[in-house]
């Protein structure tokens, strides 16, 4: 069967890319322009994986990460981070949410930094859904 | 037990009086004549001494004299013959404390001895009060020279300036504060200046003033000083006349270095440009990072449709590429504008016509997101001289700033809209762009003009209202905000019309 992907990006050109990418690796993608869309559409169609941008209007990938995992019918979805954001700002700002009080999170499975290159993406993202057993 | 010594040459007269003496409980010592008297005397100093007047040899008289020498706080108690009143007064004179007469009674001699008695005491209780009260106002000397010490050491080692005058405003206290500040050493100013020599002119005559009217005090200010070789030196001043029972005795003048402080300031100011420069830096690569995605991006959808010679697809990859393009020349553009050190370019022209301009311009984007614009120009303001195209981009700035604030509104119940309004007030014109989208909270309000700072994602670069801020400075005017979350924000630039 055809794997669901969403992507959530704020940025409609990396959104275009990205699916562009993996259509041609035989994905099927939804798109999502920010936080807030991501989540609906993801609690609508339970994609098989998720590529998040970090820095979003209304609900950052930061707090939508932490949503994701600590929702149990949602938490074994894989994530992809693509962001610009380096990967060690992105962890330190969960260790701060985790300080504050909140139950720590799982690192995402992989964590790309912006730019990416096509060939990757697509690698990346079988592999991810192939240890999922999928 | 007091002893008592008791010189007489009649053996029987002395036992007599020993036996009744030492009854009325007296350490009685015995001499036969006045040198054995004197010789006992100065072995046992006893506080009392009873002296036949007539003796052989040395007479009473003598041994009354000589005790005296010795030590002059005995009593002496002289005993006479009958009706011999010369001898009594010339030894009264001397300073015997008392007389008796012969024969001399127990009851006279016993209230002889007690009255002695009673000046010992009443001497002793002198000399205790004496000392007492020579101990306290020494006490009293030592701490008033100490707080006095005190108060000098504190007038002296103040790291402010603090100078003092008499009642004529000669100056009688110049502490190295004022030293350094004012570059006089002290001995040069104290007792030798009127604040008139040293202090600026009207601080002067604001003092005098008050020391011949009686004044006022005189609250900090910031004001500069001229030094001795007269270099200006910023101060904070103040001062006070003084008054003492009501009468004016003096002022005092205090004198606050700002050289440092600004010193400070402007380090401050330094440092913060440079960490301005490193988050623009990062924030620059960021956004490029960003763009460069995009262009990537585009070129590989582009590649792709390519191959399969797919058209639509072609032209999504292309836009792509264009609009990264753009993108970049647009942060390009920004930051030309913004490093660019240029004077206005003045020309005559209508500020109302470039505000109408840039209505129109965004007339279609404001349509496109259901917000209305609103106008209202002063006809007033007529033809002045600026530089068009710089109040053209600030306008422009502005205004798509205010169409964004409202699309990122998220209460959509409101109906948005942006208001540009031009004023004429005196000599200033005034612009202001308001709008009742999401308004800013205090942390993006601080954030504004100090640094490269976006809340626009992807769109903006973070230069647009510095870029603003930069004209409206360079035509010598202020840009202000005013702005609630969730209400909406005003911009008011102010320009002073040439």
């Amino acid at each position: 069967m055809q794997k669901n992907i969403l992507v959530a990006d704020d940025d409609m050109d990396v959104v275009t890319f990205v699916s562009t990418v993996l259509e041609k690796s035989g994905y099927k993608v939804i798109g999502a322009k920010d936080g807030e869309e991501a989540l609906n559409k993801i609690r609508a169609n339970r994609p098989d994986l998720i590529i998040l941008d970090i820095l979003m209007p209304k609900q950052s990938g930061i707090k939508l990460y932490r949503e994701l995992k600590t929702d149990e019918s949602l938490k074994d979805i894989p994530v992809v981070i693509l962001s610009a954001i380096s990967k060690r700002t992105f962890l330190r700002s969960q260790e701060a949410l985790t300080e504050f009080g909140g139950e720590p999170v799982p690192e995402p499975e992989v964590y790309i930094e912006k730019p990416v290159e096509p060939d990757d993406l697509a690698k990346t993202v079988s592999e991810v859904l192939s240890r999922k057993g999928g | 037990m007091a002893k008592l010594l008791f010189i007489d040459d009649e053996e029987s007269v002395r036992k007599v009086f020993s036996m009744s003496l030492r009854k009325e409980g007296y350490e009685v010592l015995t001499a036969e004549n006045g040198e054995k008297g004197l010789e006992v005397f100065m072995r046992e100093n006893p506080p009392i001494a009873l002296v036949d007047i007539k003796m052989p040899g040395m007479d009473g008289i003598e041994v009354l004299k000589r005790i005296k020498e010795i030590n002059s706080e005995t009593e002496v108690i002289i005993i006479t013959g009958h009706g011999d009143m010369d001898s009594a007064i010339k030894a009264l004179k001397l300073d015997a404390s008392d007389f008796l007469t012969k024969p001399v009674s127990d009851e006279a001699l016993s209230v002889a001895l007690k009255r002695a008695q009673k000046k010992i005491k009443l001497k002793q209780q002198l000399k205790e009060y004496t000392y007492d009260l020579e101990n306290m106002v020494k006490a009293a000397t030592e701490e008033i020279k100490r707080r006095y010490e005190f108060e000098k050491k504190l007038i002296h080692s103040s790291m402010d300036g603090i100078v003092a005058t008499d009642e004529k405003g000669d100056i009688i206290i110049f502490n190295q504060g004022a030293e350094r500040i004012f570059g006089y050493p002290r001995f040069e100013v104290v007792r030798n200046k009127n604040i008139v020599d040293v202090y600026p002119p009207w601080m002067a005559k604001e003092i005098i003033e008050g020391l011949s009217k009686g004044g006022k005090n005189f609250s900090w200010k910031e004001t500069s000083i001229l030094t001795k070789d007269g270099k200006e030196i910023p101060v904070r001043f103040s001062g006070a006349i003084l008054y003492e029972s009501g009468e004016i005795v003096g002022s005092v003048s205090f004198f606050h270095d700002l050289r440092e402080i600004k010193k400070l300031e402007q380090e401050l100011v330094n440092s913060e440009r440079l960490a301005a420069i490193g988050q623009t830096v990062s924030s620059i690569a960021h956004y490029t990072k960003n763009i460069l995605s995009g262009l990537k991006g585009g070129i590989y959808v582009a590649d792709t449709a390519l191959k399969e010679g797919n058209m639509a697809r072609f032209k999504t990859g292309w836009e792509m590429i264009q609009r990264n393009v753009g993108r970049i020349s647009n942060l390009v553009m920004d930051l030309l504008n913004y490093s660019k050190e240029r004077e206005p370019q003045y020309q005559d022209c209508f500020p109302n016509d470039i505000a109408y301009e840039v209505c129109q311009l965004m007339e279609q984007k404001a349509k496109d997101n259901g917000i209305q614009i609103v106008k209202d120009f002063d006809p007033s303001i007529g033809k002045v001289a600026l530089d068009p195209e710089g109040i053209h981009n600030v306008l422009l700035n502005l205004m798509s700033n205010a169409i964004d604030a409202c699309i990122f509104d998220t209460d959509k119940r409101k109906k948005w809209w942006v208001k540009v309004g031009t004023a004429l007030d005196g000599e200033t014109i005034i612009f202001e762009v308001s709008d009742n989208g999401c308004g800013m909270d205090e942390e993006v309000k601080r954030k504004l003009f100090t640094s490269f700072f976006s809340t626009k994602g992807g769109k903006g670069t973070g230069l647009g209202l510095l870029v603003t801020q930069k004209i409206v400075k360079e035509h010598g005017g202020t840009i202000e905000v005013k702005s609630k979350q969730g209400e909406g924000s005003t911009f008011t630039v102010k320009i002073p019309k040439r």
